[in-house]
Order: structure tokens, then sequence, then C-alpha cells
């Protein structure tokens, strides 16, 4: 028994023997090890603890190492007889004894080389994980029965036998609450522990299920911290690092050979296989068989020998990590076996791996070496995160549960704090109104909407079917050079998936959807347009006047059903466009027109306006107050430290953090109170329609508009991370609307709001001078016909409806 | 006095190594130092700037890369094209007992044991090629640094017998320098007899014959940086590199036998051109360069106000002239030539003042087109121009672009170095096609001329890259695809009335230009009170005024007083600049 417990002394260099194999791979398997173990057990001394690696030795630190001579493999290798598989499960029972009875004779420890790491406390820390390992969510409510339940790690297990997977997942934040000290240990001594990690997995593996024959490899992810690319450095080699970063190139898969067989030419024998050997196979010089003995007569045997696969891909920062006034830096992941092809070009990954450095020879042939070193990151685990600026995944959507991975919002605990601090500032709606594109002047209240709209509402979905938008969509109208596309292109970069459309260039599958033939298969594919890539984000869409109608006609579906159906060249589908839209256009005559109305003055069909929740007139007034503020902005701009100008502001980072973690945590509900003032504001707002004294009615508010008041409301409480619309949000909203109602929907004659405008583009007040004429005209001109009073009601409801001015005369006349 | 320890010149790495050897007395392992610098630097910046024997030290062209030798002390002037990323090398090792350093060298001098204690350092890859644009009288004649060489030499030779017996600060340095020439003259055949001779044979082992840079006359180089934080250094600024050119026969690229280096670690210089082609620069020492630093005498002067006023008046008169006596064409000309980018708040570069000079119709341009361009090219460092037509703006490649294939960033013609002056000339554009090349790259001009932006395309993403131009288009209308801070139509009224200019003077307004461009500037509150009074009162009676227009008059008030060498604003040049405008205005109708 002495001999199986000694042997881990060698293991940790097993996987470093060839440069090339990655961790855990398949050849250092426990039954390898083992195997090898024994032999070496028997002769075993301390002196054995001083042959490290050959590789690991350009690294480690002490003085003394001696290389090991790397023969001492393939003589291994070639004194067992029997192919590697059969040989592999017979050693495992051993080696899981040897496990499991590190207590039982042997006291002396043995430690991992060049350390003072005991590998039996690694191998007892381990084995304490992954039996003993409980989420603790879950363990903390009743510790009694999760005793005897199975921990998470055997449930695992259990499963990847289950489906014969070939590894095993574990969250490297696990084994830091199980155990800090074998985390530490993890990721200062990769290589190591993991060779540790495997050879404990495969004795619970055969313990599970005896006659299981694949390897399981351990995939540790999600460390503690993760490096940037830019900041590996030296100390970093050897170790267990995490990076994000950006596919760009994947090599094609590369076939390593990992054990050759060769044949004689001359008698026809077959070798033993023959193993990688640092990375080079030796072809046996003379044949082995005693009759034959013939020199260089050896050829490969290609079908017969094993292969894995390996690629090599090289992955860049993202252009978040880049400092000012650099470029992107890249590092080299080799990948082996089932995560080949993991990831394709353009995949936003984040990597966990043990950071390598490989010295570079001079020549093929000669021993010494170049003094530079080449890095690359052996790849362990590997996931891909799709996140750009602010993180997408947010709550507006109902389904949650769809396949989407909670994980990958994360924010670290600090930062919540910090946000959670922010949110408490009394003022932090005025503070975050300034931080939103602070080098633009003015415009406070526009800004108010932009940031509900970056917020957003709640998205609803009822039972019967019916779902309510949580998007709020704002439309700017105003004179050129009011700073419009420059708050587009601000919001642009702030938010989600965020599209930038100019309406001009813009057709109408261009911005939902369209079919095209894929040039290289042939088949038809769906291309996705501007509103559909922008799902869950704001899609801002500049010059939406200049928009053709075709276009903008394909707006409507987008805008209140949240989808685009498409249905052409046979497919027939319904895609996700739950974007806000943000849209900028110029009145129609290039400068607003205070004679015309807005809706001649926007000249865009009222269903669409209709569907904006905000309607901002950015006027540029002829008003002295903001001339001067302007000139004192311009004059500051100039002569002032433009940082110093704001001090007050967030900075676009936390801004982005604050905005996706409320999108994502915060769902306020609508309170008792709130609810109440909404209904009374409502009912005000409607009343006010209602000229004392008179029946005549103008419609002040819609439906629309009471959705409206709920999603800006809950955007407001979402701004102050609070879980209830309170009154005051409401009464914002409220605000907030009103000004830009008044901007937009004020009718310039009376000076009272008039949905009318909005939803018919005539005004009430409008309609009632027409009755009036039309009733001056008919008297005059009828005088011996009596004129019903229901008669002269029809006619102007039909008028109305038709919203023309100039037809009046004649079709009364002809009643 | 005790002479000087160390011979910095011809054998700078004796330098670092007995430094690092007498470090290491004091310290026990080399790990301490974490690849920082064990005090090697301080002797180099005493001995390079205290001492200022920086000229002394031959600075790297493609006519004395002929004779620099190997592990000597050379400068280099480039801008920063391309960052290849950190490498990591043997920077200490045991041999035997004794730590050595591999830092400054790509090669370890001593076979590493492979055995051997290491210590792994690192330092930063640059990619620097000269300054795009550069004007011949910027750049340091190379014929001058050898004939001072070559002066040095005879003057050397005759007082050989004395410096034999004494050897001071100044021998070493001569005896140096004398080495270079020499080394040239072998090459030649010569064989010259002199004492220095056993010392060159035992180089000449290890020098290597260069060839000039990939383009013809340019050098490029792989400058590799110690011990330098990562902001000091960023893309596309322009930096003095001293330091030395290493060359390894040996360091070829290999990589036949290890199928793993080959296929996995993609050196980024695996598609280099080898280090015959694209030397390898070992630098100790960098500064970042100013225009000044470009000037061939560099007059300290301060710029006292009567001395730039008179300057200005000469200047002035001097472009009166070239734009055939339009007087205001030439104020014009003038701020622009001074703007600069002096901060930027978000997106907007505030600062900048690119102007575009209308009613150049064939003839005009024929006469006076290149005339203004010669006359800005002997005014300032960096010029490019850019002859804009359907068929360049569809075939040139304007952005850099990341070319993942050799891992390099390929240059565009927009990678400029800060301060550059581009001229686009829109006259020869005529009716056609845009491809969607050309689309992006008219867009790319549009950004660049807004935003002071130029778009760096990373495939899968792009990224902004800020940049300082001063743009100025030459066009027969008002420019749509570069729509220029100020418009100003050309109205000569001589055909040729330039005169010829001295070479002093043209020395001195490089200076003014220069100098002036990098003064302070600030507004006194009572006059930042009438400014916005006047803006005020403008946009008052003219509605059609927006910030631009507001915005545009405060940086040509900025620069009115800067080129008078004032640092603020006065009334007087606030008026002056509204004069300007009005006139400008006027001939806008």
């Amino acid at each position: 028994m002495a001999s199986d417990s000694s042997p881990f002394n060698n293991d940790p260099s097993s996987p470093d023997d060839s440069p090339s194999s990655p961790i855990g791979n398949t050849f250092s398997s426990p039954g390898d090890a083992a195997r090898r173990n024994r032999r070496r057990g028997r002769s075993s001394t301390p002196s054995a603890f001083d042959t490290p690696p050959t590789h690991r030795s350009r690294f480690a630190a002490a003085a003394d190492a001696t290389p090991t001579p790397s023969r001492s493999r393939p003589r291994s290798r070639g004194g067992g007889r029997a192919p590697f598989t059969p040989t592999s499960t017979d050693d495992i029972p051993a080696s899981s004894e040897g496990g499991d009875g590190f207590d039982m004779d042997d006291a002396r420890p043995t430690f991992v080389w060049g350390t003072n790491i005991s590998v039996e406390d690694v191998n007892d820390a381990i084995q304490r994980f992954l039996r003993d390992f409980r989420e603790a969510s879950s363990s903390q409510n009743d510790d009694d029965d999760m005793l005897h339940a199975e921990g998470k790690y055997e449930k695992l297990i259990k499963q990847v036998i289950e489906v014969e997977g070939d590894s095993l997942d574990v969250d490297a934040h696990d084994v830091f609450e199980h155990d800090p000290d074998l985390y530490t240990k993890m990721v200062r001594y990769p290589l190591e522990v993991l060779a540790i990690f495997d050879l404990v997995l495969m004795n619970m593996v055969s313990r599970i299920k005896p006659m299981f024959e694949k390897h399981i490899q351990t995939r540790i992810f999600n460390l503690k911290s993760s490096t940037t690319m830019r900041n590996l450095n030296p100390t970093d080699i050897e170790r267990m690092v995490s990076i994000k970063g950006m596919i760009i190139r994947c090599s094609s898969i590369i076939p390593e050979i990992r054990e050759a067989i060769f044949r004689c030419l001359v008698c026809g024998n077959c070798t033993d296989p023959v193993a990688v050997e640092r990375g080079r196979i030796t072809e046996p010089t003379i044949c082995l068989r005693e009759e034959c003995q013939s020199r260089n007569s050896m050829t490969l045997l290609h079908n017969r020998c094993r292969f894995t696969d390996k690629q090599i891909v090289r992955v860049q920062e993202t252009p978040d990590e880049i400092p000012e006034g650099g470029t992107p830096h890249t590092v080299s992941l080799l990948m082996h076996d089932k995560l080949v092809d993991a990831g394709k070009p353009g995949d936003r990954i984040e990597v966990t791996g043990i950071y390598r450095a490989m010295s570079v020879r001079i020549g093929p042939t000669q021993r010494t070496v170049k003094s530079l070193f080449k890095t690359y990151i052996d790849c362990l685990h590997i996931k891909k995160t799709d996140k750009s600026r602010m993180l997408v995944d947010d709550a507006m959507d109902i389904d949650n549960s769809q396949g989407r991975n909670p994980e990958e919002v994360h924010f670290d605990k600090e930062r919540v704090g910090q946000l959670k601090e922010l949110s408490k500032q009394p003022d932090i709606y005025e503070k975050l109104t300034k931080s939103l594109a602070p080098n633009i002047w003015e415009l406070d209240d526009v800004k108010k909407g932009l940031l509900c709209q970056l917020f957003g509402g709640n998205a609803l979905k009822l039972a019967s079917g019916a779902s309510f938008r949580g998007d709020i969509n704002i439309l700017l109208v105003g004179d050129p050079g009011t700073s419009k596309s420059q708050l587009l292109q601000y919001i642009h970069k702030l938010s989600p998936r965020g599209i930038y459309t100019s309406g001009r260039g813009s057709s109408a599958v261009g911005l939902t959807a369209y079919v095209t033939k894929d040039p290289e298969t042939g088949e038809t594919v769906l291309e996705s347009g501007a509103l559909v890539l922008s799902d869950r984000g704001i899609c801002c869409i500049d010059e939406f006047d200049k928009m053709s109608d075709n276009a903008r006609s394909m707006l409507h579906e987008v805008m209140e059903q949240q989808t685009v159906s498409i249905a052409k060249a046979g497919i027939i589908a319904s895609l996700n466009a739950r974007t806000s839209v943000l849209a900028c256009a110029n009145p129609s005559g290039s400068r607003y027109n205070p004679r015309l109305s807005v809706i001649d003055n926007i000249h865009l069909p009222p269903t669409l306006l209709s569907r904006f929740d905000l309607i901002y007139l950015i006027l540029d007034k002829a008003d002295e107050q903001t001339d001067r503020r302007l000139a004192k902005h311009i004059v500051s701009l100039h002569f002032e430290n433009p940082e110093s100008l704001e001090q007050d502001v967030l900075d676009i980072s936390t801004l982005t953090d604050y905005v996706s973690y409320a999108r994502k945590h915060i769902h306020p509900q609508l309170s008792d109170e709130a609810a109440e003032e909404l209904t009374r504001g409502y009912v005000d707002i409607r009343r006010r329609g209602n000229f004392p004294g008179s029946s005549k009615k103008v419609i002040t508010a819609t439906p629309r508009q009471i959705e409206s008041l709920i999603r800006l409301s809950e955007a407001l409480a979402r701004i102050r991370f609070s879980d209830w619309v309170e009154k005051r949000d409401v009464m914002e909203a409220f605000r907030l609307l009103e000004v830009a109602m008044q901007q937009s929907a004020t009718d310039h004659a009376t000076g009272t709001i008039d949905m009318d405008l909005i939803t018919t583009g005539v005004s009430a007040s409008e309609r009632m001078r027409r009755e009036a004429l039309l009733l001056e005209e008919l008297k005059k001109q009828n005088t011996s016909s009596e004129v019903q009073l229901t008669d002269l009601r029809n006619a102007v409801a039909t008028l109305a409806s038709e919203g023309f001015v100039t037809m009046h005369g004649e079709s009364v006349k002809r009643s | 006095m005790g002479g000087p320890q160390y011979d910095f010149l011809a054998n700078p790495l004796g330098a670092v190594r007995s430094t690092f050897e007498k470090a290491m007395a004091s310290v026990s392992d080399p790990s301490s130092f974490n690849g920082g610098d064990w005090g090697a630097m301080d002797l180099f910046t005493n001995f390079l700037f205290d001492q200022s024997h920086l000229s002394q030290v031959p600075v790297l062209t493609p006519s004395t890369m002929r004779w620099i030798k190997p592990n000597t002390l050379v400068r280099f002037r480039g801008m920063i094209q391309d960052m290849l990323g950190n490498e990591f090398y043997v920077g200490a090792y045991k041999d035997g007992a004794m730590w050595r350093t591999n830092k400054f060298m790509d090669v370890s001098q001593f076979p590493i044991g492979p055995s051997a204690d290491t210590q792994i350092w690192e330092r930063r890859l640059l990619y620097c090629v000269p300054v795009p644009g550069l004007n011949s009288w910027a750049q340091i004649s190379s014929e001058a640094v050898t004939d001072q060489c070559m002066g040095w030499t005879s003057e050397q030779r005759e007082k050989r017998p004395r410096e034999e017996a004494e050897s001071s600060d100044m021998a070493v340095s001569i005896e140096e320098d004398q080495d270079s020439p020499n080394t040239k003259k072998m090459r030649e055949g010569e064989h010259p007899s002199h004492a220095s001779q056993s010392r060159e044979s035992e180089i000449a082992s290890s020098s290597f014959s260069p060839v000039p840079g990939p383009e013809g006359n340019s050098l490029h180089c792989l400058v590799k940086i110690y011990d330098s934080p990562e902001s000091e250094l960023k893309l596309n600024e322009v930096f003095e590199f001293v330091g030395i050119l290493t060359s390894d026969p040996e360091i070829q690229e290999d990589n036949v036998d290890n199928d793993l280096s080959s296929e996995l670690c993609e050196d980024p210089l695996r598609h280099f051109p080898p280090n015959k082609v694209v030397p390898r620069f070992h630098c100790f020492i960098h500064k970042k360069l100013a225009v000044q630093d470009f000037l061939k005498s560099n007059p300290i002067i301060e710029p006292k106000l009567d001395l730039v006023k008179g300057m200005r008046e000469a200047l002035l008169r001097h472009l009166t002239a070239v734009l055939g006596n339009d007087d205001v064409a030439a104020h014009f000309v003038l701020l622009h030539l001074l703007s600069k980018v002096h901060s930027r708040a978000d997106t907007l570069a505030v600062g900048k003042l690119s102007l575009n000079l209308t009613c150049f119709s064939k003839e005009i341009v024929s006469i006076f087109g290149n005339q203004l361009k010669d006359a800005v090219k002997n005014l300032v460092p960096f010029t490019h121009c850019i002859p804009l037509t359907v068929e360049y703006l569809n075939n040139v490649s304007l952005a850099p672009k990341k070319n993942y294939d050799t891992n390099r960033l390929e240059t565009g013609v927009l990678q400029l170095a800060e301060g550059s002056h581009l001229i686009v000339d829109e006259t020869k554009l005529e009716a056609g096609t845009l491809n969607s090349v050309g689309v992006e790259n008219a867009r790319l001009l549009n950004n660049l001329v807004e935003w002071q932006k130029v778009e760096y395309d990373f495939k899968y993403y792009k990224m902004d890259m800020t940049t300082d131009v001063q743009l100025l288009v030459l066009s027969e209308g008002k420019s749509n695809i570069l729509p220029a801070d100020v418009i100003v139509p050309f109205r000569p009224s001589a055909a040729n009335c330039s005169e010829a200019v001295t070479a002093e003077a043209l020395e001195a307004w490089r200076w003014y230009l220069a100098t002036v461009r990098q003064l302070p500037h600030s507004i006194e509150s009572e006059m930042q009170q009438v400014v916005e009074n006047d803006l005020v009162a403008a946009r008052q009676a003219d509605r059609s005024l927006n910030a631009q227009d507001l915005s545009r008059w405060l940086t040509m008030s900025r620069l009115m007083s800067l080129s008078f060498g004032e640092t603020s604003l006065s009334l007087e040049h606030w008026q002056m600049v509204k004069e300007l405008d009005r006139l400008r205005k006027e001939r806008l109708k």
C-alpha cells in the first residue's frame, strides 16, 4: 500500500511533460499516472521529488533544479504492453484506494514540487469539496436534511456519468466558499492542483460506476477575479487567470498526435504505441522484432495513431478595456478536445485558463533558447458573454425564464453598494439629468424624458394575451441646430444595443427585416433590420421626417405591438422588436412656423404620432434669456477647463451601470396612492377639455396617455431604485407629459391641450370655427330650404374626419 | 574628476551590465527589481540631458543605418504607428553563481542553461515609422551628422597621440563617433590604418548590412520599451527614442521543429520583415517631441510681444502675397495655422478651426494652389495633401485597418501625428459614383472635420481615435463633403506677387507658429461679460446664428490674441475677429 500512497509526488508533473498537453488532458489520466507512480513508488526516495518536469524548470524559482530525464516516461509506457484504455481501467481501483487511504499507513507528507503544499492535504481538501459542497442558500435552511442529501457536485458527477460527458464544470466561487485555502492553491498552482483534482474526480467516478471508461476532466470557471489582457504580466505565468475578450481568429482544427504506431517495412511488425514526448515522437531506428532487427525501416501507420483535436484561437481585447491612445492587445488560447470550435470569430468570451509561457528555440536542432517567451493561455473553460455597453438583459421582458443565464448580469457587491448609495441621494433625478449629455446645454425637460426612456417602464403581459409595452417612445421635433442629433448620438452611445439610423437612408426592410438569398448556400435567410437588431435597446432614427412613408408605416406595428411581422418568400415570421424608438425630425418647413398647427409643422401621420409617449418641440425661441445662457455656455466651453465645468456629473460608465442595474433589478409597482393620483390626474386632464358653460368637448387625453403615464412613472421610480411607484413619481410623470404636450399639442388659438391635434391633426377650436363658418355660409346661401340640425351635424362630422378645411363650401351646398 | 565611468555612446550595454552587477551586489535576488530599473537609467539621463550629450548621439536614418554599429547608442525619431503588445523575456538569469541580465538585448550574452534560474520580465513592442508627411526642413539631415562625424574623425586623427595618453570624457565620445564612419569605409574597401581597427574587427563579426526600410527611403523601426507606464506612450504620438540597435544574425524565424510554437503563439513579429529591414531598437530613454523640437535652430527666446508682433506682420505679409493680396484670406489662414484642439467636451473638439477656401476655379488653382501648398509646407513640420477625386475616394484606404492575418495595423492616410496639417484639394472632384469604400471614406473625412476623430477599423469593432489635424479645404463652391468651420471665398487681386523668402525668415516663422500655438489662454471676467453681451446681441439681431457660429467666434478670438502672443483676450482682438467675420460674411453674399 505504501507504494500507492507515495506516488503523488510526480503527479503534478504529468500534465506538464509535454508543452502541448493541456491540463488534465487524456494523458494525465489517473490510470496513467497511477501506473507510472506505482513503478516509481518502489524506488521512491526523497530525491525523486527533486526531479521536476523539464518545462517547469524554466519558471521555477529554486536553483538546484535538475531536469527530468525525459526518457523515463516512454520507458514506462513501453513497459505496459497493453493498449492504453484497458490498463487505465485496471488501475483505477488501485489508485482510488490510494486516494482514500492516505491516512492509513503512510504519514510521510509529499509536497507539490517547489512549494510547501502537501499533496495529501490538497487531495483531501478536494475530496471534501466534491463530497460535501452544498449550495449555501439551501444548506442554511435545514442543515440536517441537507447532510443526507447529495452534494451539488456529487449530483453533477452522476449527471456527467449518465450522459457520458467528459468534463465537470466546477464553479470557482464554490471552491472559494468551501475552502478559500484550496482556492488560493488552485489559482496559484493550477497544474498541480488540477491534476490532483482530476485524480480525485476519477476516483469518485470509479466508485460510483466502476466500469466507467471515459476520462472526466475538471473545468474550472467563474474565478473570483478576472484580469484584463493588458494586465497579464510575468507574475501571472503558470497561474490560473480569467480574461474577457473577443475571438478574432480560429485556426483550423489541428489533429495532434498523441500516440504513434510504427510498422517495420521489412517484416511488417508493428510497434507498441509511441507516446508524444516533449511535443515530438521519436521514430524507432531499429525494428524491435528479434528476427528482423533491420535498421531505419519503420514507417508511421497513420490510421492506427491516436490524435486529439487542437485549436489555436486568438482573442483580442474588447474596446472598453482599451485605454485612450492604445491598440487592442491579443492573446493566444490553446483549446483541446471538446473546447475546439467552442467559439467563432466575433464572439465575446470569458476564458478561464492557465497562463503559460513557452521559450523559443533558436533553431530546430539547437538546445539553446532565445531569451524570449511566447505566451498563451491553456484554456480550461470558455464562456460566451454577450454584452456591449449596457447589460442587455433586462427585466422589461416578461418571460425571464427562457434559457437566460442569470450569471451574465453580474455586478460585484461593491459596485452595487455604490449604486445604491447613489440612488439614495435626494437629488439623484436631477443629477442623472445633468449627467446626461452634459455638454448639450439646457433642454432639461427633454433630457428628463430621455432618462425615462433609458430606464423604461415595466412590460406587462396579461393572462388573456394582451401585452403592454414598457418601452417609451420619444419624438424630438425642432429647429435645425438645436443639437437634436447630438442628443440622439449620446443616447445611442449609452443605450444597450442601440442602433442609429438616419431616416433618409433607411428603407422599410432595412428597418424591420428582409429576406435574402445566402450567397453561399442559396438558402433564403431572414436578415434583421435596425429595429429588430435593437430589440431591448433604443433605436435612434435621425431625420424621421425624411423617411419614406412606406418605411414609416412599418413602424406602426413595432411601436405598439413590439413585433415585426414578415411574410415573404416563403418565410412567415414574427420577430421581436421590443425597442424604444427615439426619433428626431425637423419641422416640415425646416423651421417651425408658429402660425401653423403642430401637425402641419411636423407633417407626420397622426396615427404614428400618437404612438410616441412624449413629443418634444425643441424650438429656437428668440428669447434673450436663453441666448444669454447659450453665450455663457459657449464662452465657458472655450475658456475654462471643460472638466471643471461639470463636477457634479456622473461619468458615463457609472451612468450605464446605474441604468442597467435599475433595469435589471428594480421592478416598481404602482402603489395605491399613486394609482389614485393617476386616476385623479387623468380625469382632471380630461375635464380640462370641458369649457365651462359649453357642451363642446376637447379631448385632452386618451387611454394611450394613461399608459404613457404609467410607463413614465415606473421609469421615474426606477431612477430612485424604488420598488414602489409613489405619488410624486406620478406627479412628475404628469409634469413631463404636460411639458411635452404643451409644446406639441397646445392649440395655439386657445392655449389648452388638445389631443385631437395629435390624433386627427385638426384642433377642436379649429373644428368649431369651421362649424360656425359653415353655419353662416349656410344661412347666407340657403334661404329657401330649412337647414336641419342633424344634417349639419353629419356634415361637420364627415368634414372633421376628413380634416380638410377648404372643401366645406361645396359639400354643404350639395346637402 | 576620475574620467567617465562608462562609455555611454559606444558601449551602453556595458554601463547597463556593470550597474546591474553593482546593484546585484546589494540585493541578493533580482526579483526585487521586477524588471524595473536598477539605476542605469539615471546615468543615461544624466549623461544625455544634464550633460547635454544628446546631440552627439547619431540619428538613425536610412543613410546613417549604413554605418551605425549595433549596440551603440543611437537616436530615432518616429511616430508610434502600431502597438504590438508586450513581450516576455528572460530578464535575468543565473550563470553559475552570477546573475546576469538580458535587458536591452535580444539574445543573451551567455547561453542560458536549460535549468538555469531565470527571471521573466516584460517589455513593450512598438512599431514606429517616420512621422507621416514630415517636411524636408524638419528632418535631421543625416549628411550633417555624418559630416560632423567625419569632421571629428579627421580632427581625431590629428589629435590621436595626445588622446591615447589621456582619456577624457570627450575622447571617449569622439572615438565612438569616429568608429562609425570607419565601418562605412571598411565596407567601401578602404582600410584605415589607425588604432581603432582592432576594436573594429571585434565588432565586425556582429555588424550587419543595413537595407533601407520597406518603403524606399523611410526607416521603420521596432522599438522595445522598458519600464514605462502604458499611458506615457500613445498611438500616433511622436517620440525621440534613445537606445541601441541590436543585430542578431541568429534571430531568424525558425519554428520548424516545434509545431506548437509556430502555430500557437503567433509571434507578433512573425509576419514581420526580418530585422535587416526593420531594425529592432531597444530604447533606454524616450521623449515626446513637440513641434519646436523639429526646428533646426531652436532660438530660446521668450515670446516677447513686440517681437512676436513683428513676426506676425511679416508672416501675414508673406501669406497675403502667397494668396494674391487677399488680406482676409491670409488672416484666416494664419488663424487656421495656429489652431489646435485644446480640449474636448464629450464629443466636441474645442479649438479646431478648419478652413474652406472657396472660389478655387481651375485657373486659380493652377496659380495659387501650389503656391499655398508650398507655403504651408515651409511653415509647419508635417503636411499632407489629399487630391480629392471620385477615383481617389473609391480606392484609397483612409482609415487604418487591422489585418488579423499579419496581426498588424495597416496604416491609412488619416493616421497622422498630432498637429499635422492636411490640405484637401477638392477642385479636381467631378461627378461620379462612389462605391461603398468611397462612401465610407467620405464619411471618415466628414467625421475628421467635424469631430477630429478617425475611426480605426478593427474588423470586429471600430475604435474612434482622437486626432488633431488642421484641415484646409480648397474647393470651387462650398464643400459639402467636408463641412469646415470657416468658409472663405478666395478673392485674389494680383497674380504673382510673392517675393523670395529668406531662410532666416522661414525659420523665424516656424518658430513663431510652433511657440505661439502652445501659449496658454484665458479670459478676464469683464471681457467675458462683453463677449457674452455681444453674442446675445448678435443672436438677437440674426436668428440664423447658431451655437457653432458663436463657438467659431470664440475660437477665432482665442487664436487672434495668440497670434499677437497675448495670453488673454482683449477687446481690440475681439473686435478684430468680429470685423474679420463681417468681411467674410460680406463675401459670402
